[in-house]
């Protein structure tokens, strides 16, 4: 079974805004820092929960794709997705996924305690 | 599965944001369809509509009291999977809800989580 969530949204903004508001703190966790490379490092802090995680892919407006992991917790790949929609919409579409299954079948290790220095490794074997 | 429904009708209960709502609320603590429905903006014979597939899936359980049934999670654990899907899918409502909140008032700095 493919264990993933999805979802779709359209809102009133342009895609530039929409991708300003989902890669700053406040949306995904209280405080986001995202260093929008490939490869680059995430961190994620709420009162009540903390992830890190590392960036697969950042193009800005349209597409946004990241590893997060809570302590302990097997990783999870989160996929946004951001197309124009009619004058100043944005079609937003998430789908996170649990993909450990895939990713012991290629014995990657998985971030969890430790910190980003997977995510280079994940993304050379995919 | 631990819940008795199989894993269709598990899926099947959960692909409604309806119901994913209603399940996070009663997994809060026992309830009725009376309390639910005050709290949301449906009516109480669409929130049993709800709660009848969430039953027949497994995933809640009935019990009356007095002249109400109130609805209590199945005490069985949710699959991990399961689980997985409706704490985690229930966060991104909230951020996809407080997103669309936040830019219709056309002001990005109000979307808190």
């Amino acid at each position: 079974m493919l264990e993933q969530i999805e979802r779709e949204l359209v809102v009133d903004a342009p895609p530039e805004e929409v991708w300003d508001v989902v890669t700053s703190s406040g949306w995904l966790a209280a405080e986001v820092q995202f260093d929008l490379v490939p490869g680059g490092d995430a961190s994620f802090t709420c009162e009540e929960w903390s992830k890190r995680g590392w960036v697969e892919e950042a193009d800005a407006p349209t597409r946004l794709t990241f590893w997060w992991a809570g302590d302990g917790e097997p990783a999870t790949r989160v996929e946004l997705t951001l197309d124009p929609e009619g004058e100043g919409h944005t079609r937003l579409r998430l789908v996170e996924a649990r993909v450990l299954d895939m990713l012991d079948v290629v014995g990657i290790p998985l971030a969890g305690r430790s910190t980003s220095s997977h995510g280079p490794a994940m993304l050379v074997a995919a | 599965m631990t819940t008795g429904g199989d894993a269709d009708a598990v899926f099947g209960a959960l692909a409604d944001p309806t119901r994913r709502a209603l399940l996070s609320r009663v997994a809060a603590g026992p309830t009725t369809a009376t309390q639910l429905a005050g709290s949301l903006p449906i009516s109480r014979q669409a929130v049993v509509k709800h709660l009848g597939a969430l039953h027949h899936a497994g995933l809640l359980e009935r019990e009356r009291a007095g002249r109400e049934v109130r609805y209590r999670v199945t005490p069985a654990p949710l699959s991990d999977a399961v689980s997985w899907i409706v704490e985690v899918g229930a966060q991104w409502d909230e951020r996809l809800a407080s997103l669309a909140r936040g830019l219709a008032a056309g002001d990005p700095a109000r979307v808190q989580r």
